[in-house]
């Protein structure tokens, strides 16, 4: 037997996903090679085959040319797989943020279990949920096209559409919004100065004003928040003088830091106001709710970070 | 421009191939034979185009084939089956049509 002919019928052979007729279709193709070598050069060996197995063509391209109708999914589907995965992302998504908040285990039988996650496990979850819902769908499609059921999809029309990725249109910045901004930041100061707290039980400043949580997280998460309202103000201000992107690169690398921070150093009973029997229920949401947005908020950095460092990079490879 | 008269001509291909194989096979034939009969015809066909045209066409009923292993080689001829035959007429009478249809606007163009 002939070395070269039988890996270039295996090649094809692997590439080759038909439900049948397999072996008949790498039988043909033999014969048609062997019959070709022998006609054009009137001897059949190693040598004379390879010419002939070289212009028969890519062993991957042979076997695409017997695999139309074979589809594993349907083309018609092609425009529901990503809409459909997005739509069951977000039920996803909404799941796993009620089992993050609340402390619940949720399984809807025999599609989700969303256990109960700690912190970053459940941000982690994600990915790995949108991975899930994608293959849930493809699954769905594959049985419908194999199954060759004829059916309509219903397609939701949805009026927004996901944003482009713009370019940053810079707003000019105004006196009057910075001097509105330094304001309110000199309030929030003289309130942290004064009751050595931003997050209270109530808004009853008449009487000494209590703090929803124990002095030292009173004071950390204080001062992270003036940290980051501070941030802001100064990079508005700069904003007068300069629209380099570098500034938004490096307030975000700073947000980073922070949240990075925050959420290694988690302070031991900071809702101590909470922390009676008839509130743990309440305590446990409070808590779950505060990571919530510290996440939410180091997600929305990280995205602007690399955004910036997109535009920066963009930016020098075209001015080289 | 070369390129998308190549992709047009391989579009108008598609078709005519199937039909040409269709009157092909009123004889019976393998695969070499029939790309060598076309050659000599002036028409070249690449052989990975033939053969999965072949198996749809056999798949849909409209040709049927029989190995022959008496020879020194295997071969698979084909022949046109009676379903064939009845699309294959059915096909040149839309072909002639249309043939008339474009040299009719041809003599049109003439004219202008």
């Amino acid at each position: 037997m002939y070395k070269k002919l039988e890996d270039y019928l295996k090649e094809i052979g692997h590439y080759l996903v038909v439900k049948e007729g397999r072996d008949e279709i790498l039988s043909e193709i033999k014969s048609h090679i062997l019959e070709k070598t022998a006609q054009e050069f009137g001897k059949v060996s190693e040598e004379t085959l390879e010419k002939i197995i070289a212009n028969y063509g890519n062993p991957k391209k042979v076997a695409g040319q017997y695999l139309e109708g074979e589809e594993i999914i349907s083309p018609f589907f092609k425009k529901y797989l990503f809409l459909y995965t997005g739509i069951l992302f977000v039920f996803h998504l909404g799941f796993t943020l009620l089992s993050f908040i609340f402390g619940w285990s949720i399984v809807i039988f025999p599609f989700f279990y969303i256990p109960r996650m700690e912190n970053l496990w459940a941000l982690c979850y994600l990915p790995m949920a949108l991975v899930y819902d994608f293959g849930l769908v493809c699954l769905f499609f594959y049985l419908v096209t194999q199954a060759k059921i004829e059916i309509r999809l219903p397609w939701p029309k949805i009026k927004w559409r996901l944003p482009k990725a713009p370019e940053k249109k810079w707003i000019q910045p105004k006196i009057i919004f910075l001097v509105l901004m330094l304001a309110g930041f000199s309030i929030i100061v003289y309130a942290y100065l004064k009751y050595h707290t931003l997050f209270f039980m109530s808004l009853d400043f008449r009487n000494q004003a209590e703090s929803l949580l124990n002095p030292e997280a009173s004071r950390w998460y204080s001062l992270f928040l003036i940290t980051i309202i501070a941030c802001e103000i100064i990079v508005y201000g700069l904003r007068f003088f300069t629209q380099s992107e570098w500034i938004p690169l490096l307030k975000n690398a700073f947000y980073l830091v922070l949240v990075w921070i925050i959420m290694n150093n988690p302070i031991e009973d900071a809702l101590i106001r909470l922390q009676s029997p008839d509130l743990e229920f309440v305590l446990y949401v409070v808590e779950r709710a505060g990571i919530f947005i510290v996440v939410v908020f180091g997600i929305v950095a990280a995205i602007d970070f690399f955004q910036s460092l997109w535009r920066i990079s963009r930016k020098h490879w075209r001015s080289r | 421009m070369k390129d998308e008269g190549i992709k047009f001509e391989s579009e108008m291909n598609r078709g005519f191939l199937q039909v040409l194989v269709l009157v092909l096979l009123e004889k019976s034939m393998y695969g070499y034979m029939m790309l060598r009969h076309l050659e000599k015809l002036g028409y070249m066909v690449e052989e990975n185009t033939l053969y999965p045209l072949l198996r749809r066409l056999e798949k849909r009923g409209l040709i049927e084939s029989e190995w022959d292993v008496g020879q020194d080689r295997p071969k698979k001829y084909y022949v046109i089956s009676k379903e064939g035959k009845t699309v294959q007429e059915e096909l040149l009478k839309i072909w002639k049509e249309q043939n008339e249809i474009l040299n009719k606007l041809m003599e049109a163009n003439k004219n202008v």
